[in-house]
């Protein structure tokens, strides 16, 4: 087997708000298919790390490659075409459109609908819409969301809003998928299967997905990879059992010993 | 997916040809003026609705665009086309297109803006075209723009607005449930989200802009021409907050909401006027009232996002 690609590589980024280091000279890559988690305490610059990748804040200093494009300059809708779709740690479904309306959405932005066809309402516009809805409906259906599909989204249960927003993701044809703590809220059931639910996801769509995450238990059973971040430096890389006897990690989550 | 079908469209044309010809025949020519009035504020209520309805861009500045309309086409038609009304058509439009200009420079540095700073930069838009016709004294000045051509006859006026109103709801209904519109709602919810989803929100609230802004021109410039004389006080602030109480009271982001409402506020006013209230003008007390209880009652307004059809 030849070495993997680097789907995405982050290289000695850097970002300062005032006179805070949130992110210092921070250095990872994600293999293709591969299942990369981020971990770190409370303000460790997860977040930040990721607001980055996914082009709302700009990076001081670094680069940022999806494969051999280098997307740091990039504006959110961009990164988003190049192939990267995420989801949110608090929920960000449009709670006005239907299930079917947010997942459509999503999928007419790979698409190229003119302005004269649909001022007029053609029949080929109409037949677009039409396939585009079908698309849809069917994307719902592996998911098993379809029998919802005319439904508010904000009148989903919390569970069902966080399948609903992957679903809303993988509707824009990423390559790589980034899930910000989508455990967070969720009960011990309702994590097994989101854990399903990932394996599922990657396997089905053939994805790199990166994952970001406080539950540690979920992080270390899905995880190929982790990467542990503290105070804004890269602490850590490697197995889950590598991390979990790591004690730079350790000390970071528990403190030192005395 | 619902689109407006074809015996909808026969069943509108036939009742606005009967309309108008009762009109004519049947009624004196204060209603027939009230009649042009409605529709002219119906595109108003329209052109609003679209910015701030669907795409949640709040706008205070609809009456800068429909100042710039209706002086634009009142200045040709007397400069250029010897004040004849046969060319009131083309001049509307370019009064339009003139708009959509002033449109496309007040989005450029919007799209940053949300909310009450949006409403504070279109206000001001506003305020700095007024201010201009103010002080042009070619244009009449504060003194206002006298002898205006005007449509010569009701039948012809009824039908070229009625023409402009359907055009305005046909294309901003068609947006508003195409592929457009649902970028529109997106942003209208979460920016954020919708970035994230691929959409590009800056473009997509430019093009909303110009769309508001054409049709805002457009109406203006029938304005002008259905009143003959207008003045930059005509266009002030006020204008542009009766333009937006049509558009909240029919239901943000419900098209046909706005053409209720602005029939409903159109004809409040009149029929109000008309009470036998023994010399006492009460109605600026009721009217008031009216639409106060009106937005506790039904705060989303009269249709919400709904349509009638």
């Amino acid at each position: 087997m030849s070495a993997p690609t680097k789907m995405l590589s982050v290289e000695n980024l850097n970002l300062s708000f005032g006179g805070i280091k949130a992110v210092d000279q921070v250095s990872f890559h994600i293999f293709e298919n591969e299942l990369l988690g981020l971990i770190g305490p409370n303000g460790a610059g997860k977040t930040t790390v990721f607001n980055m990748i996914s082009g709302f804040y700009r990076a001081d200093s670094g680069t940022i490659k999806l494969r051999e494009d280098v997307i740091n300059e990039y504006s959110p809708d961009k990164v988003n075409k190049a192939g990267i779709a995420r989801t949110f740690q608090n929920i960000r479904l449009f709670g006005e459109l239907t299930v079917v309306e947010n997942v459509l959405l999503a999928m007419q932005q790979t698409e190229t609908l003119g302005w004269i066809e649909s001022l007029f309402r053609t029949k080929s516009y109409r037949d677009k819409e039409k396939a585009l809805y079908d698309r849809s409906v069917e994307l719902l259906k592996i998911f098993s969301l379809d029998h919802l599909a005319e439904e508010f989204s904000r009148n989903l249960p919390y569970g069902l809003q966080r399948k609903l927003e992957i679903v809303r993701a993988l509707a824009t044809k990423p390559k790589l998928l980034i899930l910000d703590e989508p455990a967070a809220g969720m009960n011990h059931q309702e994590t097994e299967d989101l854990k399903k639910l990932i394996h599922f996801v990657k396997q089905k769509f053939n994805l790199t997905v990166l994952l970001i995450e406080h539950d540690m238990k979920l992080i270390m059973s899905i995880c190929e990879r982790i990467v542990v971040l503290n105070r804004g430096i890269k602490i850590a890389e490697g197995l889950p059992s590598e991390i979990k006897a790591n004690t730079s990690v350790i000390e970071a989550y528990l403190g030192k010993r005395s | 997916m619902n689109f407006v079908a074809k015996n909808k469209l026969l069943f509108f044309f036939i009742s606005f040809v009967a309309v108008g010809v009762i009109c004519q025949f049947a009624l004196n020519s204060y209603i027939q003026a009230l009649v042009v009035s409605f529709m002219i504020n119906a595109i108003m209520a329209l052109s609003l609705n679209f910015i701030t309805g669907v795409a949640n861009q709040f706008s205070l500045g609809q009456a800068g665009f429909m100042a710039l309309g209706a002086y634009t086409s009142a200045v040709l038609t007397k400069v250029f086309l010897a004040d004849q009304w046969y060319f009131i058509p083309l001049t509307a439009l370019a009064g339009a297109v003139v708009a959509t200009v002033a449109g496309y420079l007040v989005a450029l540095p919007s799209f940053k803006l949300r909310g009450d700073y949006l409403a504070i930069v279109t206000m001001g838009f506003a305020e700095i075209v007024r201010v201009l016709f103010l002080n042009w004294n070619f244009v009449g000045g504060p003194r206002g723009y006298n002898g205006v051509v005007k449509w010569p006859e009701f039948l012809i006026s009824y039908g070229f607005t009625g023409l402009a109103l359907f055009l305005t709801f046909m294309v901003l209904y068609h947006l508003k449930i195409s592929w457009f519109g649902r970028n529109l709602w997106a942003l209208n919810e979460d920016e954020i989200a919708a970035e994230v989803m691929g959409t590009p929100i800056a473009k997509n609230k430019r093009f909303a802009f110009l769309f508001s802004a054409f049709f805002a021109g457009l109406g203006g410039a029938l304005y002008g021409h259905h009143l003959g004389y207008f003045s930059p006080a005509s266009f002030g602030f006020l204008m542009s907050v009766q333009i937006l109480i049509f558009a909240v009271l029919g239901g943000l982001g419900s098209m046909s909401g706005s053409i209720l409402a602005a029939g409903i506020l159109t004809a409040l006013p009149e029929i109000l006027r008309s009470l036998p209230t023994g010399g006492l003008d009460i109605r600026m007390i009721v009217f008031p009232i009216l639409l106060i209880l009106l937005m506790i009652l039904r705060p989303q307004g009269l249709l919400g996002r709904k349509e009638l059809f």
